[in-house]
């Protein structure tokens, strides 16, 4: 059961998964008020459903599905898994509006009602045994997986340079991401002049789209190098993977990050993986094994890491031929079987 | 420690109400006067915010009606997630 997308149809069938797409027939200025909107009309479609489907139990995913997910528990009387992927208190760093307060509430009553609660890294079980005082043995950590095949092509890196109108010899240093201030964008922009001071031939692509693309274009503008930074927007997962192929460093800057997927999806590109050193990141990249660690709105630190990947080869090529062996414990086939003992527990099985 | 703190632009907080009154595609795109309705905004104000989310590519129009494209449905869940 998820919101409908232009395009999409209101039902199919994915390898067996039946997906309902709900159709939201009352709109609402505020977000939050929309939300549960938007859980009214996914219960009216689980209460349409249950006169013909039998439910074993009901899984929901984040806040924005919860009042639904705990409505269903009820009138269906059944069990019910919470996967958090992210916290309240932890994207905006603290609880500073009555929203905030609302949206910590509901994850605190998901977590709550759930037999088992799903995370995706020991950090995010840490953080809801901190703030949600849950007891630990509730939680499962179940860490999100790459399709490792998908990177399994061959890419012609100068192609994909001359896209992007770089020449042969320049160097990529690409983000990807939500560009939010969460993703912590501002401090690789910060660290570009110490970048391009070490390796002149460095050029940087930041991957992806959010509220903070204006702030962050006109803060590369001061760091008078601007014109070794494009912003390419919201790139195909096609186009994601030639990039990261052909990228020569991936920076993740994160401030909260409760898993970090695209470090996992860089490991397994084969591009040399620098982080910030929180959450997910940590127990994702090994530091000097299959990746570099920086310390976390420290631009100074994350230009050492970017500039010890760009000059020194051998370094690079370790971390690379670490990250690939890595990478392969995170597979789709491991995550839905721990998803699937997790639905058995939470039976009673 | 909190973020860095700027604020999030008026055009952006514009388009989130676009896609929260339901303004998200053609079938259902909506009027500057209903959407002045909806935003509790003048028209004229409603409309600047329309032209710079149309040059950014978020919103389309239609025989005078604007709804969100799928790059601004992507903007506006770049906010909640």
């Amino acid at each position: 059961m998820t919101l409908e997308f232009p395009g999409a149809p209101a039902f199919e069938d994915v390898d067996g998964a039946k997906v309902h797409r709900v159709r939201i027939e009352l709109g609402n200025p505020d977000f939050v008020t929309w939300t549960f909107i938007f859980n009214h009309f996914i219960e009216k479609k689980v209460a349409a459903l249950s006169r013909v489907v039998g439910f074993d139990l009901i899984h929901v995913h984040d806040w924005l599905t919860a009042p639904a997910g705990l409505a269903c528990k009820h009138f269906l009387n059944k069990h019910l898994v919470a996967t958090v992927h992210s916290t309240e208190v932890g994207r905006a760093q603290g609880l500073h509006s009555p929203n905030s307060y609302l949206i910590d509430g509901l994850e605190w009553w998901m977590t709550y009602e759930g037999e088992r609660v799903i995370v995706c890294s020991h950090s995010m079980k840490s953080e809801l045994v901190d703030h949600f005082r849950i007891p630990p043995e509730k939680i499962t950590v179940i860490p999100n997986a790459v399709d490792s095949s998908q990177y399994e092509t061959v890419v012609d890196r100068e192609a994909v340079k001359r896209r992007y109108g770089m020449e042969a010899h320049d160097k990529i240093v690409l983000l990807v991401g939500r560009l939010v201030p969460q993703k912590g964008v501002e401090h690789l922009v910060n660290a570009v002049p110490s970048i391009v001071q070490n390796n002149s031939d460095a050029k940087f692509i930041i991957a992806g789209d959010g509220w903070s693309r204006n702030h962050l274009e006109n803060l590369v503008r001061t760091t008078r190098h601007g014109d070794r930074v494009r912003f390419v927007g919201f790139v195909s997962d096609s186009e994601l993977v030639e990039l990261m192929a052909a990228a020569d460093v991936l920076v993740i800057p994160s401030i909260y990050e409760p898993f970090g997927i695209v470090a996992l999806e860089g490991m397994a590109a084969g591009v040399p993986v620098v982080a910030a050193n929180v959450g997910g990141l940590t127990e994702v990249v090994d530091d000097g094994k299959t990746g570099l660690l920086f310390n976390a709105r420290d631009p100074q630190s994350l230009s050492w890491t970017v500039n010890k990947v760009l000059s020194d080869p051998a370094c690079s090529d370790w971390l690379i031929r670490n990250a690939k062996k890595k990478v392969q414990a995170y597979s789709w086939s491991a995550t839905a079987r721990r998803t699937v003992e997790t639905y058995e527990l939470a039976l009673g099985g | 420690m909190g973020f860095v703190e700027y604020p999030v632009p008026d055009e952006i907080h514009f388009l989130c109400l676009l896609h929260n009154i339901g303004a998200t595609s053609f079938d259902r795109s909506l009027s500057v006067e209903e959407i002045s309705r909806w935003a509790a905004m003048e028209p004229e104000n409603v409309r600047q915010n329309l032209e710079k989310l149309i040059s950014g590519s978020y919103v389309s129009v239609s025989s005078g009606k604007y709804y969100i494209t799928t790059s601004g449905i992507i903007k506006v869940l770049s906010m909640y997630s």
